[in-house]
Formats: C-alpha cells, sequence, structure tokens
C-alpha cells in the first residue's frame, strides 16, 4: 500500500528524548489508528518505536498512564478532564496531544424498549411500559458514553438522575444483559451496538452525531509532564497518530485494518461487525447519522480547548464538580494546541478554521463562548 | 469491623484470600457473578473496603460508582507514608487494586493488602515457576531433537553435534533454543 509523500522537505532531525513507547488502548473499533499506526510501523520515520498494550478497563488504563507504565493511550475524550479534576480517584496534571476521532458511537435500546418508543412515541411515555426503573449502560462516569446518553435522556425529557439507574458494565457484558433483559438502553462503542443487532437483541435507536455533529471521541492522552519532558517525543508521536490517522482515510484502508481488529489481541469479534460501521458510507445522508472520522484532512484531530470546556459544563450540570470559574483555564492547560500546531505543520496538515456554533439534539447552541450561560441553561440538571 | 468485598472475576487464583481475612475478623460480602450485580452489591451493602484484580474488566462498575455516590469507596493508588507507597506498588505488581472510602484512614487497608498480596504474589509466582519449568523442559526436548538431527544427517559424535549448535547461536546471535527450532523445523518434523 501506498503511504503518501509528505508535502514539505522533512525539518532537521531532533533528538527524541525517549524512542520506545509503550501506547494503551482499550478493544474498541475506534482504536484502529493506534493499531494502523503500530502495523504499518508509522513510528519509525519519525524515529519511534511503538509498542500496543490493550488495557481490560479504563481504570487500568488511567493507573497505568499515571504510574509511567504506559506513555500515551486511547483514551475516552473526558478521561483526562476527569483525571485533572480528580473526580472519585487520583488527580494529575493531564494532556491531550490530539483527537483520535470524531462520531461513531451510538445509543441501542432493548428490543422491548425500542418497540415501546415506537409505539409511545415519547421516551417517558416507552420507559413508563417497563415497569421497573430503567436500567442503562454506559462505559465510564466521565467519559463521552455517560454525557452522550445524559445528554440523550434529557433531550427525550428523561432526567439521567432521577428517571433512571446508570451503571457501567464492560461493553461485552452489555450484549447478554440486553437479551437476559437486565439492561433496557446503553451508550457504546462499535462494534458492540452493531453486535447487539446482529445477535437480535437490540436495536440501535440514536447516533452519537445525531446528538453533537462531529463531536470529539476518543483521545490521545498522556500526562502533562511527559509531554514537558519529552516535548520531542510528543510531537513525534502527534505525527506518527496523524499519519495513522490519514492512512485509515485511504481507499479500502477500513476494511484492510477491520480484518486486524478482528484479532483476539485486539478486538476479537466478527469483521463484519467492525467493518459495516467503521466504513465512510454515511448511513443517511440526509440527518446526522455521520460516519466515524479519523482524519478528513486534519478537521478531525486538532485538540481544541473549547471541546474540553463543554464537557466541564456537563460534569457540572450532572453534579459531578462544583460550579467554578476556570472551565477554559482548565482546558486550555489539557490541550496540547502548540505542540500540535508545529506537528502538523512539520507533515503538511493543515489546521482547521475554529468552527462556528455547534447545534445539539436538544437545539441548544455551543460556540464555547460563554461556559456559565451555558451551564446554567439547562432544565435538566443535577 | 471492616466490610470487606472481595471480587473475584478474573481467572487469577487467590486461594483461600476469602477465608484468611475473615479468619483476622473482616466483615466478607458475599460475592457476585456479574458486573451489574456488583453495582447492586456496593450500592446495597456499602463495603469500606473492595479489593478486585487489577486487570478486571468490572472496575470501571466501581469507577461510576466512586464518581457519582458520595458514599463509595474511591480507588487507591496511593498511601500518604513511604512503607505504605511501597505496599500499593507490590499488592499493584501482583495484581491487586483495592477502593477505599473516603473518610476511612488509609493505613486501614495495609493489613487487608498484605495479606491479599501474600495470596496474589504467592499464587502468580508459582504460576511464573511452572510456567519456566514447562518451557525450560520443552526447550531441552527440542535442542535434544534437534541434536540427534545433526548427528544422523551429518554422522557426528554428539558432542560434535552440540558444538555446531552453540557455534550457529553465537553466529546468529540467538539462544540454542532458537537454532534448535530453526533445525527441527527445516526438517519438519513434528516438535
Amino acid at each position: 500500500m501506498n503511504q503518501p509523500a509528505p508535502l514539505t522537505p522533512p525539518s532537521a532531525p531532533t533528538r527524541l528524548e525517549k524512542t520506545h513507547l509503550r501506547l494503551g488502548f482499550v478493544s474498541l473499533a475506534d482504536a484502529a489508528p493506534l493499531v494502523a499506526a503500530k502495523l504499518l510501523e508509522f513510528g519509525h520515520a519519525h524515529g519511534l518505536t511503538l509498542e500496543l498494550s490493550r488495557q481490560p478497563s479504563w481504570a487500568a488504563l488511567r493507573d497505568k498512564l499515571l504510574a509511567g507504565e504506559l506513555d500515551a493511550a486511547h483514551a475516552l475524550y473526558g478521561l483526562p478532564y476527569g483525571v485533572q479534576l480528580g473526580l472519585g480517584g487520583p488527580q494529575t496534571d493531564m494532556a491531550v496531544l490530539m483527537v483520535l476521532n470524531r462520531n461513531g458511537q451510538a445509543i441501542t435500546l432493548s428490543n422491548r424498549l425500542a418497540d415501546a418508543l415506537a409505539e409511545q412515541r415519547t421516551l417517558p411515555q416507552a420507559l413508563a411500559t417497563l415497569g421497573r426503573k430503567p436500567v442503562f449502560a454506559q462505559t465510564f462516569p466521565t467519559g463521552t458514553h455517560a454525557m452522550w446518553l445524559y445528554y440523550w435522556l434529557a433531550s427525550q425529557g428523561v432526567h439521567p438522575l432521577r428517571d433512571i439507574e446508570s451503571v457501567v458494565i464492560p461493553p461485552p457484558q452489555m450484549v447478554p444483559a440486553l437479551a437476559e433483559d437486565r439492561l433496557d438502553g446503553l451508550c457504546v462503542g462499535e462494534p458492540w451496538n452493531a453486535a447487539a443487532e446482529a445477535r437480535g437483541v437490540g436495536r440501535t435507536i440514536a447516533y452519537s452525531s445525531e446528538i453533537w455533529p462531529d463531536h470529539p471521541e476518543k483521545v490521545l492522552a498522556c500526562r502533562r509532564d511527559f509531554v514537558s519532558r519529552h516535548p520531542n517525543t510528543a510531537r513525534a508521536l502527534v505525527q506518527t497518530l496523524l499519519e495513522a490517522c490519514r492512512w485509515l482515510d485511504g481507499p479500502g484502508h477500513r476494511n484492510e485494518i477491520a480484518r486486524w481488529l478482528v484479532r483476539p489481541e485486539f478486538i476479537g469479534i466478527d469483521e463484519a461487525l467492525i467493518a459495516r460501521r467503521l466504513t465512510r458510507d454515511s448511513v443517511s445522508p440526509e440527518s446526522n447519522r455521520l460516519p466515524v472520522r479519523f482524519f478528513e484532512d486534519g478537521t478531525v484531530n486538532y485538540p481544541r480547548a473549547a471541546d474540553g470546556v463543554w464537557f466541564l459544563t456537563q460534569y457540572e450540570r450532572w453534579g459531578m464538580i462544583a460550579r467554578r470559574d476556570d472551565y477554559r483555564e482548565i482546558a486550555a492547560a489539557i490541550n496540547q494546541t502548540q505542540l500540535y500546531r508545529e506537528a502538523a505543520h512539520s507533515i503538511g496538515i493543515a489546521i482547521p478554521a475554529e468552527t462556528a456554533s455547534q447545534v445539539l439534539i436538544d437545539g441548544r447552541v455551543w460556540d464555547g463562548s460563554d461556559p456559565r450561560e451555558y451551564a446554567n441553561g439547562f432544565e435538566i440538571r443535577a | 469491623m471492616l466490610r470487606v468485598l472481595l471480587v473475584t472475576d478474573t481467572d487469577k487464583p487467590i486461594g483461600d484470600l476469602r477465608d484468611a481475612l475473615a479468619r483476622l475478623g473482616y466483615d466478607m460480602l458475599a460475592g457476585t457473578t456479574t458486573s451489574q450485580a456488583l453495582h447492586r452489591r456496593v450500592e446495597s451493602e456499602r463495603p469500606d473496603v473492595i479489593i478486585i484484580d487489577t486487570e478486571s474488566p468490572s472496575r470501571d462498575t466501581l469507577e461510576q460508582l466512586a464518581v457519582m455516590k458520595a458514599t463509595a469507596p474511591r480507588p487507591v493508588l496511593m498511601f500518604s507514608n513511604d512503607a505504605n507507597q511501597q505496599l500499593i506498588r507490590d499488592a499493584v505488581s501482583a495484581g491487586v487494586t483495592a477502593y477505599l472510602v473516603e473518610g476511612l484512614a488509609t493505613e486501614k487497608l495495609a493489613p487487608i493488602l498484605e495479606v491479599a498480596l501474600a495470596r496474589f504474589a504467592q499464587e502468580s509466582q508459582l504460576r511464573e515457576r511452572l510456567a519456566e519449568v514447562e518451557n525450560e523442559l520443552a526447550e531441552r526436548k527440542l535442542i535434544d531433537r534437534a541434536k540427534r538431527l545433526l548427528m544422523d544427517q551429518q554422522k557426528l559424535a554428539e558432542h560434535a553435534a552440540y558444538a555446531s549448535l552453540r557455534k550457529r547461536a553465537m553466529n546468529q546471535g540467538v539462544k540454542l533454543a532458537e537454532i534448535a527450532r530453526q533445525i527441527v523445523e527445516a526438517a519438519d518434523l513434528p516438535k
């Protein structure tokens, strides 16, 4: 397969502080950039040897990042922010080096609830038919799936803290839980929604892109002192992952990576399930059912601080943090935008323009300008 | 006495850890099967301490409770004083992770971790030893087979066959067992 030629001549080689890096990931289809980076050894051109280390939970991934057993990791967007604030766990200064993908997650309901929703039309009415307090699963308290789920529930008139029970269970357990009527709905990454549908135990009724079109999803995260101690290495790592993301956009490459992701050391699930939701064909071009994006000429990957501020407003909304006035400062310190700019520039990748306002599923507009007003403006909150 | 929940949803052998802790007077809560049941058990029974395999996929279930419920135990990664810092490190190396309710002195965790560490470490050391012994046996068989092949094919005496193996190993910069593997595979014999 062809690697695209660099658009600018390579700069003089800089000395890397560290050349062998251990990268953590969790078994989801959107770990694809790390898997591609390793399989195709994109690191070599930048002086890096990569070692991938699969983690059985986000907590284990976080602990190993903090302990230095992992240098960087595929992480849920909110995970580094939760650690930065010490939410229910250890506190350390964290860094987001780049965004790895946007979209690609979904909400799947049990057949029973999906049927009820089709009949009853509103979610509160559909939930009332269940005869018990509804149970919804997601993947991590400060993570993306929790935030998409809560935002979606609230947009449908359901209070995520009062009207349902929110549990975290490992994605492979979600499918049997649906089958055994222990779960009414879930929010998770692929291939787990596809798996639930394929096994006939649930129906995907909302894509994460319908909640916030082109939302940030996974990031390349590390401890902030990794960046301060190894800036050249961090830059080389961003270059490496950018090239991997760019490769994923190449013709036929999504199907190729799906063939690797099925292996037990990566995800170990049916290839067709992974490929189906990894390809770039939008399911419904008129709606906001958008495909997962990894690169799109670099528009995906710029680590925009305003994305992080959104997460902080939602942590406040759900009572996970007390209101504070420094969301922008926190997000600015976490997002390594300068380092990203340097890395992207050196391999000829453009920095996207700052996004215009984004309209989310409930009609509210997020443009990063006034987090206080934004956080205060939600009717359904803690 | 402290209420302790032991989560055993991985295949890490922990021997009689549960009984050992019970004998020390800890109030051992009943175990659970699924992560969902774990969530309910922690909410309803309010353990003070949770001991779980570092590699358990159910850890995120506990993280949800740690963030969303003020009364739930939180993950312990650090201890205050130096002696216990090492204990935490050793525990994690042995694959033990602890969650502790806020307000409880972390020192109270130390005896529990010592016991857990002894069980986890013992079992994992035993398993490592077993794996090492099995590996050594397999390699010896391989070397023996390769040696015999060389003796037959090249009419060498035993010491000469060994010398040939050693020379090749040195030239290639690999273990003797690796050369043996190459020779056996080339001869297309079942291993």
